[in-house]
């Protein structure tokens, strides 16, 4: 199997931002409803 | 309680034939998807039978789409709702009542879409018209018994036109696959057993359904 | 207020337990011989699959008791619980094509469990706009309760349909929920990962509540 750990950056990349950046959402939402 | 819904079935269908617009509209769409799939295709590359159980439920689809879209529109127009929720009919029976209306609206268009289907691609539906019916049946019940419930609840929202379908997708989607699956094998003559767990599932889905439409309507008109 | 800095508190520490799940996973995990790097995917892809689902299950279990208890803490946690599961639910439909590329050759298939995943997103979304669509919040929340149970009953369906299709098309090698088949350490990747999106879910979900309660208190009651 060729090397394929882009992918698998991509993706912890990617749950990283998305995890993170909805615990910023609501922290600012939960600021000023 | 079957009598009230008769009842309220059949005021809607009264209306309906009445104005006939509605389901001469679904007609003509119906024929038009027809024709548009069939000129679209080479037929000396995809061989008719291969297309076919996709093109059949597209249509069905869109008519089923089509019906329910007009059934609160109906009631909304005039406020009839608040009417019909005044008469001594249980709420329930109000439900029954619009899903056998929607029902018969759709078998209509069905019942000429299909032969003009089989005529145009040149399909051999005879040999298998039992089973297919049965999955034609057993397809519609679904969509129209969620997709009845959820008019009553987005007649009201903003967008509600847009609203629906966008609801009705994810519940649709799995007897629509059923449906196409099922039609497929019986239509490239494989044997009914094939079929038979699709339509089984199709079966198991409308029951739970109906059941679960007939018990939750109340929660979306009461106060 | 005490909801929202408790949702808060586990909101941060499950997002710095999380940063040691990415450490144990990709520094102190063997990596898996057929699939290479990328199998490393699972740990964050099936804890993700599995609360997109259980998220789902939450909201249908609390729009149930909605209907008969006519507690509004049930709705606002139906409301919480839903935006979360999507959530998880994006998670899960990102992480997966990019799982599936390397190893089977393609974005995407139609077998049965991507297809649930993409039906259950689809239903999040619904009930999400659902609710953004009825301004009467008595009405808003009959009408969730009535979607997000219908929702939690379609579910089931899906499932049976992978043992149906299990029958007739072969199973693309992914994910085996049965842990048992799973060597040792990288079991404990994965539960602890589970652990770590338990709380991740816990945390999220307890601060969209409190969400939904600040905003019913600034709206003066109609």
């Amino acid at each position: 199997m060729p090397d394929n750990t882009p992918y698998m950056i991509a993706a912890y990349i990617i749950v990283a931002v998305i995890l993170v950046g909805y615990a910023v959402l609501l922290y600012r939402r939960t600021l000023k409803p | 309680m079957l009598r009230h819904a008769w009842l309220v079935a059949r005021k809607d269908l009264l209306v309906e034939f009445r104005s006939r617009t509605a389901i001469l509209s679904a007609v003509v769409f119906t024929i038009l998807v027809l024709l548009v799939f069939n000129f679209g295709r080479d037929p000396t590359a995809v061989a008719a039978v291969d297309l076919a159980p996709s093109i059949l439920w597209v249509t069905f689809t869109f008519a089923a789409m089509l019906a329910l879209n007009r059934a609160f529109h109906l009631e909304l127009e005039n406020q009839a709702l608040d009417g019909l929720l005044l008469a001594p009919v249980s709420r329930s029976s109000i439900y029954l009542g619009k899903l056998i209306a929607n029902l018969a609206f759709v078998a209509t268009v069905e019942a000429v879409g299909l032969p003009l289907f089989a005529l145009f691609f040149n399909v051999r539906i005879t040999p298998v018209l039992g089973p297919l019916v049965l999955v034609i049946a057993l397809a519609t019940i679904g969509f129209v018994a969620v997709g009845t419930l959820f008019s009553a609840m987005t007649g009201r929202t903003r967008f509600a036109e847009l609203l629906l379908p966008v609801l009705l997708l994810p519940f649709m989607l799995p007897p629509l696959i059923w449906a196409v699956l099922a039609t497929a094998a019986l239509l490239a003559g494989r044997p009914l057993s094939e079929a038979g767990g699709w339509l089984r599932l199709l079966a198991a889905f409308d029951i739970v359904f109906v059941t679960l439409a007939f018990f939750l309507f109340p929660a979306t008109v009461s106060e | 207020m005490k909801i929202l800095k408790t949702g808060r508190w586990i909101t941060v520490s499950g997002l710095a337990l999380l940063a040691a799940v990415y450490v144990r996973a990709l520094a102190f995990t063997p990596v898996e011989r057929t699939q290479g790097m990328a199998q490393k995917i699972f740990y964050i892809h099936l804890p993700s699959a599995i609360w997109a689902e259980g998220a789902m299950i939450f909201v249908g279990v609390a729009s149930i008791f909605f209907l008969f208890l006519k507690d509004a803490r049930l709705d606002r946690f139906a409301e919480a619980s839903a935006e979360v599961g999507l959530v998880f639910c994006t998670l899960v439909l990102t992480t997966g094509p990019i799982w599936g590329k390397p190893i089977w050759g393609t974005w995407w298939t139609w077998d049965a469990r991507l297809t649930l995943t993409l039906l259950l997103f689809l239903m999040y979304v619904g009930y999400v706009l659902l609710r953004g669509a009825v301004t009467d919040p008595g009405l808003r929340a009959r009408y969730a309760a009535v979607l997000g149970i219908c929702g939690m009953s379609l579910v089931p369906f899906v499932h049976l349909s992978v043992y149906m299709f299990r029958t007739l098309h072969p199973q693309p090698i992914v994910i085996k929920p049965s842990a048992p088949s799973l060597p040792g350490e990288m079991l404990t990747t994965f539960l602890f990962s589970f652990v770590v999106f338990s709380i991740l879910y816990v945390g999220f979900v307890t601060q969209r509540y409190a969400l939904a309660l600040l905003r019913e208190r600034a709206e003066p009651h109609a």
